[in-house]
């Protein structure tokens, strides 16, 4: 279902509070999306989407970023108290806090629909891609989860800045997000290799960790190993694996019991 | 409105064994910590979450029924673990913002 609604009709619709983003209120919007669970905002959600959630943490403003969403509105009068708003304004990205409850601002939003009309707004033309090679490399922490999707966010900027289209842009970010949350959940630690030609886009995700004993398990749907605790937080929902592999190119995962995992992706760039 | 009621009138998927009753008020949240604060006796219960924890909440907070929306598949342990309990575990292919819309036009209020 594609709409258009600015985001500013939205938090009057909503009785909203502005937490980031006052100036982004002009932005149009095209897409609800409902959910608390960022597997599925990662997997299913669509660029220029607004995101209704109750999990009011800087991870689902992240998951919104990765998928190119413009804005998150918390539900049930939650406020996030981890530095969600710093991420939020650095990346643009607008945060309402509404005390409704999702069922109730699905139908505000709605009605706010049948009762205006929007203005359709001009599309953002891609920049052409340049003729560079790159070789990045970072770490991440195992356990760490306060800087979750630090190295997925810091990768995109970079891509971006180069001038890879859009849509190829986000599918690495998503994927690297995934791979990077991966390492987090279950590794001691990780290190991520980035490697971009004209063509191609390499991110490699090497862990020291416990391993992955059956990789065609751990590839399907709804399989997760994670703990109470890390789906308390939103994580876990299965989805990681599976969503890396819908965005790549190719993906090869190797991995030892007792050791580690490597997980390999390609992307190939296509001519638009 | 009843469960059956509601089954045949948009069309969703029964997935687990259960006996039908009154729906009283919708609830929607995909994390099991915001149900169990937040709704109500005989709520019908709209998420994505699979999980089988999902039928010891409905259970525990005595929901009339669970909607997995975006037509999620369902784990099998979660279906027969909510046939055991009698839990209504029903599936929608619509995404959850545009059946909270369905459910409102059929006239089924927030309870």
């Amino acid at each position: 279902m594609t709409i258009r609604i600015k985001i500013g009709i939205v938090k009057e619709a909503l009785n909203a509070t502005v937490l980031e983003g006052e100036v982004q209120l002009e932005e149009t919007v095209e897409h609800i999306y409902a959910s608390d669970l960022m597997s599925d905002v990662l997997a299913f959600g669509l660029p220029n989407s607004l995101l209704l959630t109750g999990l009011a943490t800087k991870q689902a403003v992240i998951s919104a970023h990765m998928a190119e969403f413009k804005g998150v509105v918390f539900l049930r009068g939650k406020c996030p108290k981890d530095g969600a708003d710093i991420y939020a304004r650095d990346k643009h990205l607008v945060l309402l806090s509404t005390k409704h409850d999702m069922y109730d601002s699905c139908l505000f939003i709605s009605s706010a629909l049948n009762e205006k009309h929007h203005e359709s707004v001009g599309t953002v033309e891609d920049q052409t891609v340049g003729d560079i090679i790159l070789k990045e490399d970072f770490t991440i922490g195992g356990r760490d989860f306060a800087n979750a999707g630090m190295v997925s966010t810091e990768m995109k900027e970079i891509l971006k800045k180069i001038g890879f289209p859009h849509e190829l842009v986000r599918r690495v970010a998503i994927s690297t997000y995934e791979g990077e949350l991966n390492v987090i959940m279950h590794a001691s630690r990780g290190k991520v290799q980035l490697l971009v030609s004209p063509k191609l886009i390499e991110v490699v995700i090497e862990d020291e960790g416990p391993g992955i004993p059956d990789i065609a398990l751990a590839m399907q749907e709804g399989f997760t190993t994670a703990t109470e605790e890390m789906r308390a937080l939103g994580f876990g929902s299965g989805m990681g694996l599976p969503n890396i592999k819908r965005n790549t190119s190719d993906l090869n995962i190797s991995s030892e019991v007792g050791k580690g995992t490597i997980v390999y992706m390609k992307f190939q760039v296509q001519e638009p | 409105m009843t469960t059956k009621e509601l089954i045949e009138k948009l069309g969703l998927k029964p997935l687990s064994k259960f006996e039908h009753r009154e729906i009283k008020g919708i609830f929607i949240s995909d994390m099991v910590s915001d149900v169990m604060t937040g709704a109500k006796s005989g709520n019908l219960w709209l998420t994505i979450q699979t999980h089988k924890s999902i039928v010891s909440t409905a259970n525990l907070a005595d929901l009339s029924a669970i909607i997995i929306t975006s037509g999620k598949n369902v784990p099998q342990e979660t279906i027969d673990l909510a046939s055991k309990y009698n839990i209504a575990v029903l599936s929608s292919s619509a995404p959850t913002y545009e059946l909270a819309i369905k459910l409102h036009d059929l006239g089924l209020d927030k309870g």
